[in-house]
């Protein structure tokens, strides 16, 4: 090797150099541009927009509209989208003075932060902020518009699929692929489902639910993991005696009836599902970490702080567990590809959340109406491969963080 | 052995415990407050809040009903400490002005006192009577004789139903009471004003109700009885009850308790999970013997990869795809072509009247795919573990000495090495069993089978939570006793812990 390169850096090279994992990383890539650019990818408002009155770009004004998209997901979605070139101009720039790790949580802390800052005005208060937010009309400048006055606007550029995920096309009910939308003209490219909608304008927007309950219901279960699995390593005795039966308990329950149970009673919004999963799942996460701390609590280091007086928890956080990542980060890649299988599942069950489009749904839809293949295939093939890419790249992350392998 | 036996079974308390909390927390979250049941059920009018007028008698009967669902489950009585049987007349007298409009009390908190009050049932008669009684709280007569009626509304329990002469008795009694509530209207400024011309004759006629020893039987309590209830007339302790003595009722299908629902249709389920195992090991240890044998050939490498995209594919998808290749009729050139396998339950209409081997192979022609569905994504799970605990055999030290006395390879594999890795499979069965559960549901509802996984599917959309939690008390219970079964399977293939626990 011609220079040193860090512990992360090698481990990234090795990872790269195995071709399951760089097609796996490019498929998760591919999933999650989709999900944060689905705007762009479909929806009625045009991209571009030209008549007499000038140029305009009216999608940009509609991806804050809390009529067009009512789901705080979305919005979050169409933040990140907004944001990205920003970020990545900044990190770019950055990559010298401040390390990854910094980069990341300002980028995501910055993200959050202004996600936060667009719920404030929902919140109950008699100010006419909140009619203005919820009253804000439509964009003018969608298919629909462009068609009825053909001829007057000179440009308009569409999205790909010029179709919302959420607006029922009429007489369009399963329409086979690339039948034309008599409003429009415009092509269903994957059919439509039975309420005459778009599929494959539904299956950008579901993308988004996907990514959304595999990430945060898996961070929601690392966190907890974590943290059980830490106490119970580190402490010992009867703490250990006791965590450990209870994550005995989750082990051998059957998770998905309980989620299901849940679900049925308490709510099916999405949130619901998210939280639901992430409170569920936590006992690999947890028994792992154990095994980790126990490993790990009898090094020198630890002695060495422990003798300098720290705090426990700060031991236990910021000594033992970066030294305990390796199997987190692993399983994380597991847990998303587990969550994102268990929310399609519910949903297929008929107990997703129905004032969205996840795939799940769309897979009910298709097991309901049995003889139109494009309703099965299309949604069942793609939660197939964001599996599938998840655990190639939990595989290979296996293969390259195993210390054996390093040589 | 007996010790390891009943050392499994005392692990599996918590974990059914933890299940009959969950369930019955989601039980009460999910149960609606009285006057949101009354006004979704209730015929516009006489549902309305606290705020405005409201008619006597007609409102009352109403709630009753509603008191009469909230009491079949046990979610009219506080959670785990009830101390209703220590209400005096102060308690009651402080209850009522609590759902009195006033200055900082909204409708809500309002609503919500007065559905507590009506909820508290047979131990607040008493105390309400004496308000009733009492001239100086005149004011209070009207609120206090709605709440009187419904405390004393005596809901019908199955062993009552037996005897006529008390159905009678106590249908009587609750007209009676429903009939005699005072009307009162609730003033913003002035408080409650009682505003019927009929009062005296009503509150008389609840006080005679209350006075007739008959009918003070079913009210009053005993000191022990006061004691007692603490801890046993709760809501877990009802729902407990319901749940051990088979009690529970179905919501959705009226009439029918809910344990003998599941007995049509647990068979099903649990004779789906045993082929399914069957067929998953069956399947899975010769292909992972095979592939630790060729270790590092084409076949082996072809396999695993193979078996890794097996293991992605979420099987509603395989099983809808399956759906609608081979289990859909379809039409090609104008002639129908019949589907392959059928599209619904585990046994044709008429299949009771075949002879023994037909039924069999018309059992085998509708579980063929659902099998399929529910077995695959064990298949590379088990055959990977099988894989690695034989290559890991082969690697120690009694394999080469076998080797090194002349044993054959067939040998080895056999006599040796795979007895000693089949250990570690069974202990795998567990976790296997617990998939396998979640995994009959889908299965159950792609493939219309009636089993227990449908039915649970079925509660959980209608929110039939007796329903609900009777199948996953009983989905529980049956994994526990797989995973015991499993337990003690290892317990007798290896010698090390059967000598431990001798």
């Amino acid at each position: 090797m011609p220079e040193a390169l860090s512990p992360t850096r090698q481990m990234l090279a090795r990872l790269w150099s195995y071709r399951e994992a760089r097609f796996g990383i490019t498929l998760l890539a591919i999933f999650a541009a989709i999900a944060i650019y689905a705007p762009f990818l479909s929806g009625e408002v045009a991209l571009v927009w030209k008549d007499q009155s000038g140029l305009t770009l009216p999608i940009f004004a509609d991806l804050f509209n809390r009529r067009s998209y009512p789901k705080p997901h979305d919005l979050l979605f169409n933040l990140i989208a907004l944001a990205l070139p920003f970020l990545a101009v900044g990190w770019f720039l950055l990559r010298r003075r401040w390390s990854a790790g910094r980069r990341l949580a300002i980028g995501g802390g910055l993200i959050v932060l202004a996600w936060i800052a667009c719920q404030v005005p929902l919140l109950p208060s008699q100010g006419q902020w909140q009619e203005l937010w919820r009253n804000r009309p439509l964009s003018p400048c969608t298919s629909n518009a462009y068609h009825e006055a053909a001829g007057q606007t000179t440009l308009a550029i569409f999205p790909p699929v010029p179709h919302r995920f959420d607006t029922t096309y009429p007489g369009s009910s399963l329409k086979a692929p690339m039948t034309r939308n008599e409003a429009t003209g415009a092509r269903f490219w994957l059919g439509t489902d039975a309420g005459g909608r778009d599929v494959l304008a539904q299956m950008c927007f579901g993308a988004r639910i996907s990514l959304t309950v595999g990430i945060f219901a898996t961070g929601l279960s690392l966190l907890i993991g974590t943290i059980i699995g830490a106490m119970s390593g580190y402490f010992g005795g009867w703490v250990d005696l006791v965590l450990q039966r209870v994550v005995e308990i989750m082990m051998c329950f059957p998770t998905f009836i309980l989620i299901l149970v849940v679900v049925a009673m308490v709510g099916r919004e999405i949130f619901v599902i998210m939280l639901v999963i992430g409170l569920t799942s936590w006992a690999g996460t947890a028994r792992l970490v154990r095994g980790e701390f126990l490993g790990q609590s009898v090094r020198d280091y630890v002695t060495a702080a422990e003798a300098l007086g720290l705090p426990r928890w700060r031991i236990m956080f910021r000594h033992i567990l970066p030294n305990a990542l390796t199997p987190l980060i692993i399983s994380a890649t597991f847990g998303i590809a587990g969550a994102v299988g268990i929310e399609s599942g519910l949903a297929f069950v008929g107990l997703g959340d129905p004032t969205s489009s996840s795939w799940g749904i769309l897979m009910e839809a298709g097991r309901q109406n049995i003889r139109y293949a494009w309703l099965i295939y299309v949604p069942g093939l793609a939660v197939f491969a964001l599996v599938t890419a998840l655990n190639l790249v939990g595989n290979a992350l296996r293969e390259a963080l195993d210390p054996k392998g390093t040589r | 052995m007996f010790a390891y036996i009943v050392r499994r079974l005392l692990l599996m308390i918590p974990t059914m415990l933890g299940i009959l909390i969950i369930n019955f927390l989601v039980l009460r979250m999910q149960s609606p407050s009285l006057v949101e049941q009354a006004q979704a059920g209730g015929s516009g009018k006489g549902g309305e809040g606290v705020s405005s007028e409201r008619k006597a008698g007609g409102a009352s009967k109403q709630y009753a009903n509603h008191i009469d669902r909230f009491r079949r489950l046990g979610n009219d009585l506080p959670a785990v400490v009830n101390l209703r049987g220590f209400l005096d007349k102060d308690d009651v007298v402080a209850w009522l002005r609590r759902t009195s409009p006033a200055a900082g009390r909204t409708d809500s908190q309002r609503s919500t006192a007065e559905q507590d009050l009506w909820l508290a049932g047979h131990y607040a008669v008493g105390p309400l009577s004496d308000v009733l009684a009492d001239p100086a709280l005149a004011d209070l007569y009207g609120p206090a004789s709605q709440a009187f009626a419904l405390c004393a509304h005596t809901s019908l329990v199955p062993a009552d139903q037996r005897d006529p002469i008390r159905v009678n008795v106590v249908r009587t009694r609750n007209q009676v009471l429903a009939q005699n509530v005072i009307g009162y209207r609730s003033d913003r400024l002035q408080g409650f004003v009682t505003d019927d011309s009929r009062a005296e004759a009503k509150r008389q006629a609840l006080l005679a109700v209350y006075a007739d020893p008959a009918n003070r039987v079913d009210y009053a309590a005993s000191g022990g009885q006061r004691w007692r209830s603490i801890l046993f007339e709760t809501g877990f302790s009802t729902f407990l009850t319901r749940l051990f003595t088979g009690t529970l009722v179905s919501e959705s299908r009226p009439n029918q308790y809910v344990f003998s629902i599941i007995a049509d249709h647990w068979k099903l389920t649990f004779c789906l999970n045993i082929l399914s195992i069957a067929l998953a090991w069956g399947f899975s240890i010769p292909l992972g013997i095979r592939s630790a044998r060729r270790l590092n050939t084409l076949e082996d490498r072809a396999t695993t990869n193979l078996l890794f995209l097996l293991w992605s594919l979420p099987s509603f998808f395989i099983g809808t795809v399956l759906l609608h290749h081979f289990c859909t009729d379809s039409v090609k050139d104008g002639v129908l072509q019949p589907a392959w396998f059928p599209n619904a339950g585990l046994s044709s209409a008429g299949s009771l009247w075949y002879s023994t081997p037909r039924y069999l192979l018309d059992l085998a022609w509708h579980g063929a795919l659902p099998l399929l569905v529910l077995s695959y994504a064990s298949f590379t799970s088990l055959s990977r573990y099988m894989r690695g605990n034989l290559l890991d055999q082969f690697e120690a030290d009694y394999v080469r000495t076998a080797r090194a006395k002349g044993a054959s390879e067939d040998g080895i594999v056999y006599r040796h090495a795979l007895r000693n890795s089949l250990l570690t499979m069974i202990t795998l069965g567990a976790g296997l069993l617990a998939e396998l559960f979640s995994g009959v549901l889908i299965v159950e509802l792609i493939f219309s089978i009636p089993g227990l996984g449908w039915l649970l599917l079925d509660a959980a959309k209608q929110q039939d939570a007796p329903l609900l939690m009777g199948s996953t008390v009983i989905s529980v219970g049956l994994l526990l006793i797989g995973i015991l079964v499993a337990d003690i399977l290892y317990a007798v293939v290896d010698p090390r812990l059967r000598s431990r626990y001798a």
